[in-house]
């Protein structure tokens, strides 16, 4: 028989087994092709009309989306030739030499590599369209675009592809060659090599394990505190080393031995569920802890970034709204002109005054007391107070008397680095004036124009109305004293007020400081703020999302395929057991049991580090944390969820045709 | 041996035209073409026949493992035909035990959860089932390995676990497919005396698929098998078990065929 006869053979009885592979080959040239052609679409490009760095980012995502795709390529071949090991040393027995079998094995290899390749460009030109449809939706850009097919793109996916193909290749010739005949047939067998006594010193390694990952959580929300501020580099790598090696231990030694005391205590008598779930998953933890950690971790990683740059950009409205609290802000009772134009334009609005008289304090005295060598404390800067009667326009029910003050308008990254305290007394002075406030409560509530405050987020005051009143001796000394918000009562009209905002210069605002000096300001309009904020924070979503994406993709189908290979590698227990007399259905439930375990564990220890991970330094990126850490998180529980239904399906096939 | 008609009253299983067909309608290969059989209780029945003559087809027909293509199949009074396959399996489980050549023992469960194994959906109390578990291991001679796993014991060892685990749930049936198959001679013999010894103490019935007529000798009556179709049978009655043995010898030589085929 020809070598070619041999190969097409092989290849038509093994299309179960290939089908597994070139699937996940397929689907790696999608997703790299797909990104490729949109890199290299001009038009997208010129609808985008994108910085530089954000496009080097976009171009440095392409090698990480690569080496995502290389990792998935090989360790999906890998565990094809483990599954293919029989074959191989049959081949052999039958006196084969190693060069032809590799010779035979590279001939499929190629083969399988040009099919892929062909049918993932194609699906990744269709999909690249999609994918630019998303990207210029998440910018909000309306654009029609036409998806050319770039030579350029394809060039470079040959190329990666290529070398891909090579490393593939040496890759099954390494283990062709140093596999001895006598281990490739046992290979599937080796990988579940028994667990038996649990000592004292494995009990005390997973237990290790434990803590470590507890004090790497504990270590994250310290982070990024006052007193460990200068180590932070130093922190974070302790903080990734003990959470990662705490992961590994708890994944090779807790889960087995927990899982062991469990079935010790049974004394023997198991129920069904432990059979098919607690002894074999016990059994395979030595040989899966490693793949299991990597899992993991990625899942932590892939959602922590993406995670933070949605809070990012589904902050961008948050933030905006910090910065311009209301639909337009009109300052020192400028922009006149633009209230009148909306009149004429029969849009209707609500408006609302706050006077503003700034005073001068060290809001750090706020804080609390173990923060008091922060330098912080005791540093100086103006604070705008607003009188009651104004604030209770937007908050009715606050209520002052005396000297007691609400500070609001305190949120943001400010808010979670430097939290302030209540019931504090506080000196503040406004020329020769000086009072004593008693902060009775603290609001997040934004209500003043982040240029008052010099950056969105800023405290204010809101002070009596008689404290106002006395406040308001010293106006000269401060540079702002007149706020209005205007409110539109109709979304629909915010594209046409938007337009006279501009033609009438309403933003453009000069104010005179202590010194008389004018300055000029520029006050833009929520929308405006929202949309800039969305242009510079769009592309970095979308990147991080599309590798987030392959990332899961990967971590589940490999989840996935381990499950496929660990059924077959279970067909004979399922096999045994139906023979004696356990229905499909009582297997199946230690099967859920079981990929509850496979998928729910790596997804739970992934989501808690990326939630820890998030936490630490979410403030960062952006001023909503909860809305987007769970959105993130239920796409990549749906997902995981999707893959495990695929198992339990496989599963059940095995199940079915195993009797 | 008069006290011994008594427990050989009670019929355990009964088969009538017993067919099954292989294959599609143009290759269709009938492997079973009628077979008439029944068991008694406290009966070790075994089945004997050149390959190809429809023993384990028979031995699976019968177990419920496998359907028959006709024929009507009853066990303690159970028809099989029209069971669904959660009672069937149900059935299996606490009607029949099952003792295979190649053992089929799970390796990730000790000795002990593996002879436990069928009681594992069971409302069987566990001090009942951990003194089951004491008279059969002790029968069987396997006390001392409970907690051991099947890959750190031997083949006769692995076979008596397979027996203790067929046998934990009191079957009305025991069926046996060439138990000594993979056996040495000393481990297969001492196996069909444990068996012999289980059989006659508990009243265990027993029907047992083999090849090998030293086996088969220890059983209580031989049906032998030719071509899809019982060929004789013989009873042991009083004879010694060399006796039986000969005479099986004898009525394989004239099935033609050595016998010996695996």
């Amino acid at each position: 028989m020809s070598l070619s006869k041999l190969v097409l053979r092989s290849m038509k009885k093994n299309m179960k087994h290939y089908y597994l592979y070139f699937f996940a080959l397929i689907f790696s040239v999608t997703l790299y092709f797909s990104f490729v052609t949109l890199q290299n679409n001009t038009e997208v490009w010129a609808a985008v009309q994108m910085s530089g760095t954000a496009t080097a980012g976009f171009k440095a995502a392409t090698y990480i989306l690569y080496f995502i795709v290389l990792f998935f390529v090989l360790y999906a071949n890998h565990l094809f030739m483990k599954r293919r090991s029989k074959e191989i040393g049959l081949y052999q027995l039958i006196g084969m030499t190693k060069g032809l079998i590799v010779r035979l094995l590279a001939v499929e290899n190629i083969l399988l590599f040009v099919g892929a390749v062909i049918i993932g460009m194609l699906a990744g030109f269709f999909s690249s369209r999609v994918f630019a449809m998303i990207l210029l939706r998440v910018l909000e850009k309306e654009a029609l675009v036409t998806m050319t097919f770039s030579t350029q793109a394809l060039m470079q996916s040959m190329i990666v592809f290529t070398i891909l193909l090579i490393i593939v290749l040496i890759q099954m010739a390494w283990m062709i060659h140093h596999v001895s005949l006598l281990s490739l047939f046992s290979a599937a067998k080796q990988a579940d090599e028994r667990v038996r006594r649990f000592s004292a010193f494995q009990m005390v390694i997973g237990f290790l394990g434990l803590i470590l990952i507890v004090y790497g959580y504990y270590a994250s929300t310290k982070l990024f505190d006052i007193e460990s501020a200068g180590n932070l580099f130093i922190n974070m790598i302790i903080i990734l080393a003990t959470t990662i090696g705490g992961t590994f231990l708890v994944f090779r030694f807790s889960v087995a031995f927990i899982m062991n005391t469990i079935r010790l205590k049974k004394k023997g008598h198991l129920s069904i569920k432990d059979v098919l779930a607690l002894t074999p998953i016990m059994h395979r933890m030595k040989s899966n802890a490693k793949s299991l950690t990597l899992i993991t971790v990625l899942t932590g990683v892939s959602l922590g970034v993406t995670t933070l740059s949605y809070i990012a950009y589904y902050s961008s409205e948050a933030s905006a709204y910090s910065q311009v609290p209301g639909d337009f802000i009109l300052l020192e009772e400028q922009g006149e002109e633009f209230l009148e134009k909306l009149e004429e334009n029969n849009i209707a609005y609500d408006k609302i005054d706050y006077r503003l008289q700034g005073v001068t304090a060290a809001v750090g005295q706020l804080m609390s007391k173990k923060q008091q060598d922060n330098p912080l404390y005791t540093m100086e800067g103006t604070i705008y107070t607003i009188p009651l009667s104004d604030y209770q326009q937007s908050v009715p029910e606050a209520k002052l008397s005396g000297n007691e003050v609400i500070l609001t308008n305190y949120g943001g990254y400010m808010a979670e680095m430097f939290p302030l305290e209540k019931d504090h007394d506080l000196i503040v002075s406004a020329g020769e004036l000086e009072e004593t406030f008693h902060v009775v409560d603290i609001h997040d509530k934004s209500v003043i124009s982040g240029i008052v405050t010099a950056g969105g987020g800023g405290p204010i005051f809101v002070v009596t109305d008689d404290m106002f009143k006395s406040l308001t001796t010293q106006a000269a000394l401060y540079p702002w004293h007149h706020q209005t918000t205007i409110t539109l009562k109709s979304n629909e009209d915010i594209a046409t007020a938007e337009k006279l905002y501009i033609q009438s210069n309403a933003g453009i605002i000069t104010a005179v400081d202590d010194k008389g000096q004018t300055k000029q300001y520029t006050q833009s309009s929520y929308e405006g703020k929202r949309k800039d904020n969305i242009e510079s924070l769009g592309l970095t979503i979308f990147t991080t999302a599309f590798l987030g994406l392959a990332f899961l993709m990967t971590t589940g189908s490999i989840l996935y395929f381990k499950q496929m290979s660990e059924a077959e590698e279970e067909r004979d227990s399922y096999t045994i057991l139906r023979k004696i007399g356990f229905a499909e259905k009582d297997i199946m439930k230690g099967i859920y049991m079981k990929q509850a375990f496979n998928f729910g564990v790596p997804l739970v220890i992934g989501l808690l580090h990326s939630y820890f991970a998030v936490k630490s330094g979410w403030f960062l990126f952006g001023t909503e944390l909860t809305a987007p850490l769970w959105i993130a998180m239920c796409c990549y529980i749906a997902l995981y969820t999707i893959f495990a239904i695929l198992s339990v399906g496989y599963y059940k096939k095995v199940v079915r045709q195993s009797l | 041996m008069n006290y011994r008609k008594g427990r050989y009253e009670v019929t355990v299983l009964i088969g009538r035209k017993i067919k099954k067909v292989y294959g599609k309608k143009s290759t269709a290969q009938e492997v079973l073409k009628g077979i008439d059989v029944e068991v008694n209780r406290g009966e070790f029945v075994g089945i004997m026949g050149p390959s190809g003559s429809g023993k384990t087809t028979l031995l699976n027909v019968l177990c419920s493992i496998d359907f028959a293509t006709e024929g009507v199949i009853e066990i303690n009074g159970h028809s099989l035909r029209g069971m669904k396959e959660k009672a069937l399996a149900n059935f299996r489980r606490e009607q029949l035990g099952f003792i295979f050549q190649d053992y089929n023992l799970l390796d990730t469960l000790t000795v002990k959860e593996n002879i436990l194994l069928p009681l594992a959906i069971s409302k069987l109390p566990k001090a009942v089932a951990e003194s089951r578990v004491k008279e059969l291991t002790s029968l069987l001679g396997i006390t001392e390995i409970l907690n051991k796993y099947p890959n750190e014991i031997s083949g006769g060892q692995k076979q008596r676990t397979s027996a203790a685990r067929a046998l934990i749930t009191n079957p009305s049936l025991v069926f046996a497919d060439e138990p000594t198959g993979a056996l040495d001679s000393k481990s297969a013999t001492a196996l069909l005396q444990n068996l012999q010894n289980i059989n006659e103490t508990k009243e265990a019935t027993i029907m047992m698929v083999t090849h090998d007529a030293v086996a088969a000798s220890f059983c209580t009556r031989v049906l032998f098998l030719k071509d899809g179709l019982i060929y004789s049978e013989l009873y042991k009655g009083d004879k010694t078990r060399q006796a039986f043995f000969k005479e099986i010898m004898h009525t394989q030589s004239v099935l033609g065929g050595d016998g010996y085929e695996s």
